[in-house]
Formats: structure tokens, sequence, C-alpha cells
């Protein structure tokens, strides 16, 4: 029994962070939430799946999970967490300085903005292949879906985050171009 | 502007080509400018989300493993014998039976609170009753100055005796222009104009020391009856009563621009919710669940903190 909660103790400070940033990506930033949703998924495999998985399981077993977890608040569409965590955020204490943690905040924003605007299947496959490392055949596996399926998801949610972006660069010309003229 | 292989860029960048492809795939990319501002935009994109950093505390996932590791395992990986009848009783007979009482004692808490807050009473009982000042207005108002004196209710035996006089805190009634009397058949356990005209800083405190009483009860009834079905009809009304409540405060706090009272209001309403969904007769996994919540987003203690802070603040008014 020790050795297996040690064993799981390793897998949790392994993953237990990705988890987290995967479900906060996922989710549109609700920090609060996605650590909820990343304890319940280690909590659910402690207490049903643990010991039980193959090895190497374990992993695309707690995404599996995680994504299922975040697909119904999804569908519950509440917003009761999101001021909650706009006030632990304005409470976490800053370490670094403060024009280069705006500048990093500004950046993360635009980044979960952007995702946010992504199908889910596009987002998660995307999200699992940039941070996580997967492969298309893994990714297949955690969401159920083919290798292929993957692979177009993965391409689409690409060139919609390209449109994306050249969208946003050339609204910010044009602006600055308008206040220019204004100037002038 | 785009290039049939940008596909296979994508697909590059993700080592997902065989070598035959990749060596295609590649000759391409030295002669196509498309293709090499898409290879551009891939890596830059997989950069930003790849380094996007979660706001995680070292100390909240070390408080995390630990509530994790302490859950009982629901499906023993070693065979299972009899029930261990001897767990509980065997364990700490005296922890039991100090749970129990305490159980015990929050119930009848809970029942003489109810009876004395459905009971019918003139004006003068219900603010002798209540825990927390309800202001009422005083018939001495001064007649160049129209701000409204508030007397305090004596408090119950509990608290301490108040006899000086309490101003409202509140802003919609700051100017004194729409401050009603509580009626003394008002239902409480509705929002209702006369509430709302009321004082809604003693009327949060109350809620959160409401609120707080059912959590910790709740936590009790897990404690004292774990693996059986458990009885939380009282609980679940409670509860059911509490939401309407809560989600007027909370507009309120809103209103008001108390984000503190706010976030907390808003962390309880889905607590509340889940207590009063709960079956007449749930099982100890259903109330375990609630329980962890309440324990990961501290609630208890947040209720308890706020709502001395708002009776400390109608105190020194």
């Amino acid at each position: 029994m020790a050795s297996e909660d040690e064993e799981f103790t390793m897998l949790f400070q392994e993953f237990y962070p990705s988890l987290c940033r995967f479900l906060e990506c996922l989710l549109g930033g609700r920090a609060n939430l996605a650590q909820d949703l990343a304890q319940e998924s280690f909590l659910q495999l402690h207490r049903t799946a643990w010991g039980t998985l193959p090895v190497g399981e374990a992993r695309f077993w707690l995404y599996r999970v995680a994504r299922n977890f975040a697909l119904n608040e999804f569908r519950k569409s509440n917003t009761r967490y999101r001021l909650f965590d706009r006030v632990v955020e304005v409470m976490t204490p800053r370490t670094r300085n403060p024009e280069q943690e705006y500048e990093t905040r500004e950046r993360q924003q635009l980044v979960l903005q952007m995702l946010d605007k992504l199908p889910e299947d596009q987002r998660v496959a995307l999200l699992l292949r940039e941070q996580e490392q997967l492969s298309y055949r893994e990714i297949g596996q955690v969401l159920n879906v083919s290798e292929s399926k993957v692979k177009i998801d993965i391409f689409r949610a690409r060139t919609a985050l390209r449109e994306s972006w050249a969208k946003r660069a050339r609204a910010f010309h044009a602006n600055a171009s308008s206040q220019g003229t204004v100037e002038m | 502007m785009n290039c049939d292989f940008t596909e296979k860029i994508s697909q590059l960048i993700d080592g997902e080509l065989s070598e035959v492809e990749a060596r295609e795939v590649q000759r391409h990319l030295t002669q196509c400018v498309v293709c090499q501002e898409a290879r551009a935009d891939f890596l830059s994109f997989r950069s930003e989300i790849s380094n996007y950093n979660p706001s995680l505390h070292p100390a909240s996932q070390a408080d995390a493993l630990k509530r994790i590791l302490g859950q009982p395992v629901e499906q023993p990986r070693v065979t299972p014998a009899k029930p261990k009848l001897g767990w509980s009783w065997g364990f700490a007979p005296r922890a039991i039976a100090f749970a129990s009482l305490m159980l015990i004692a929050a119930l009848v808490g809970f029942i003489v609170y109810r009876a004395t807050q459905n009971k019918e009473t003139p004006p003068a009982q219900i603010t002798q009753k209540n825990p927390i000042p309800v202001f009422v207005p005083s018939p001495q108002v001064t007649p160049n100055n129209h701000e409204p004196v508030h007397t305090a209710p004596p408090k119950s035996d509990s608290a301490p005796a108040k006899s000086k006089q309490i101003r409202r805190m509140s802003p919609l009634v700051r100017d004194g222009s729409n401050i009603a009397q509580v009626q003394p058949d008002a239902d409480t356990t509705q929002p209702s104009n006369t509430e709302k005209a009321g004082d809604i800083q003693a009327l949060t405190a109350m809620h959160l020391q409401k609120s707080e009483l059912l959590l910790r009860a709740f936590r009790n009834v897990r404690v004292a009856k774990a693996g059986g079905p458990v009885e939380v009809a009282y609980e679940q009304k409670l509860a059911q009563q509490l939401i309407v409540r809560n989600m007027m405060l909370k507009r309120e706090a809103d209103a008001a621009g108390d984000i503190q009272v706010a976030s907390l209001l808003e962390n309880l309403e889905p607590i509340l919710l889940d207590i009063a969904n709960l079956p007449k007769r749930a099982g100890t996994d259903d109330v375990r669940v609630i329980n962890e919540r309440v324990e990961r987003k501290n609630i208890v203690a947040l209720l308890q903190v706020n709502s001395t802070v708002l009776a400390r603040a109608l105190d020194d008014d």
C-alpha cells in the first residue's frame, strides 16, 4: 500500500501541474476551477482506477477524465467561479517585476482568448499536442477518436489561430493608422 | 495565400511524417515562402501555448495531494473481508461519542432556531430573538436632520447585550429615504422589499452565520452516520431556504461593490444548491463529495470570519 501511494505521489507530482495547465487553458483561464477539476481527476484515479490500469495508461486516463469534467462544466455554463478567480488573481503575490508580469499576463490572456474561439475538440487536441507533447495516436487514445481526425483537428486549430492572429494584427494596424490621422 | 503543403507542415513540426515524406516537405520548404511563414507561425503558437504558466502554488499542490491520499479508497484492492465493524468503535469510541453528542447538540440548536424563526411574533419579539441586530427606525427623528436613528435590539443570551444605537451601514439606505420597519409577519426566508430596504449588512451577517451552522451540521452528519444512507432532509430544507436569500444578498453585495462578500456568497451558492438537491436519504458518498468541496474552499472559516467582521462593524457603529 505504501509503495502504491509512493507511486501515486510520483505520478501526481509529475502530472498535476501540467493537468492544471491543460484544464486552465481549456477553461479559458479559470484557474481555481481548473485546480478543482484536476484534483477531482486525481481523486477519481486514486479511488477507482489506480492499481488496475496498465502501466503508462494512467496519464491518458487522467486527461480523458479531466476533459470530461471540463465538458460537464461547459454544459453547466456557469459563471460562478469567475469572480472568485479574479479575486484570487488580484490577491496573488507578485514575484516578478510588474512590467514583466503585466506583459506575460497580457500575452497569456491573448493566447487564452484565441484558444477559447476554437471548437472544443480542436482546442483539446492542440493543447495535448503542444503542452503535453502527445503523439497523434496518443491523443486519439485520450479523446477516443481516430488519428486522422486528430491530424485534421490540429491542423485546423493552427490555421484558425493564424487567421485570428492576422485579423487582430490588421485591426491593430488599422487602429494605429486611424489614430495617426487624427493626430495629424 | 495557401499552399497544398501547409497541412504537411503541421505534421512535420509534430514529427508525424515518415522519413521520405519529411524529406520531401523539407525540400519544398526551402522554396515556398508561404510554407515558411506557416511553419514560423505554427512554432510561434507552440511556444506561446507551451509556455503558458498555470496559476498554481506549490503549497496548494501539496495540500491537494494530502487530501487525495487521505481519502478512503472506494474499492479495496485486497479481497474484502467482512465489514470492519471494529473500525469505528474499536478505534476511537470517545471520538465517535463526542461527534454524536455534537451532532445532537447541533440538531437541537437548529430545531430551536428554526422554531423561533418561523414563529409569528410581534416586532419587539422578533428583534429580541434575532442574534444580529435588525434595525428599526426610531420614532424620534430630529426635524432638521432626517438621518435615521436605529435602536439595537437586545441580543440573545449567547451574544453580549447591546444597548447603544446603531446606524445603517448599507448604501441603499444611507440617506434614510427608504427605510422601512421589519414587518412582524414577513417571511424571513423570502427576500422581500422590506428586507431590501432593511439593513443588508445585518442580514448578510445573519445569513453567513446560518450558512456556517448548516455546513458545520452537515459535516457532522457525515461523521456520525458514515457507511449507510444519511438523513439530510432537515439540512436540505434549510439549504433551500438559504439559497433564495443567498442570491438576493449576492446581488446586493455586487451592487454595493463589496467584492469580498460577493465572492464568498458566489462560492457558497453551488454548495447550498448541492445540499438542497440531495435526495431525502442521501448516500454517504454524496455527502462526502459536498463536504470535500466545502473543505477545499475553506468556506466554513470564511463564513465565520466574514460574519464576525460584519457583526463587529455593526457593533462599532
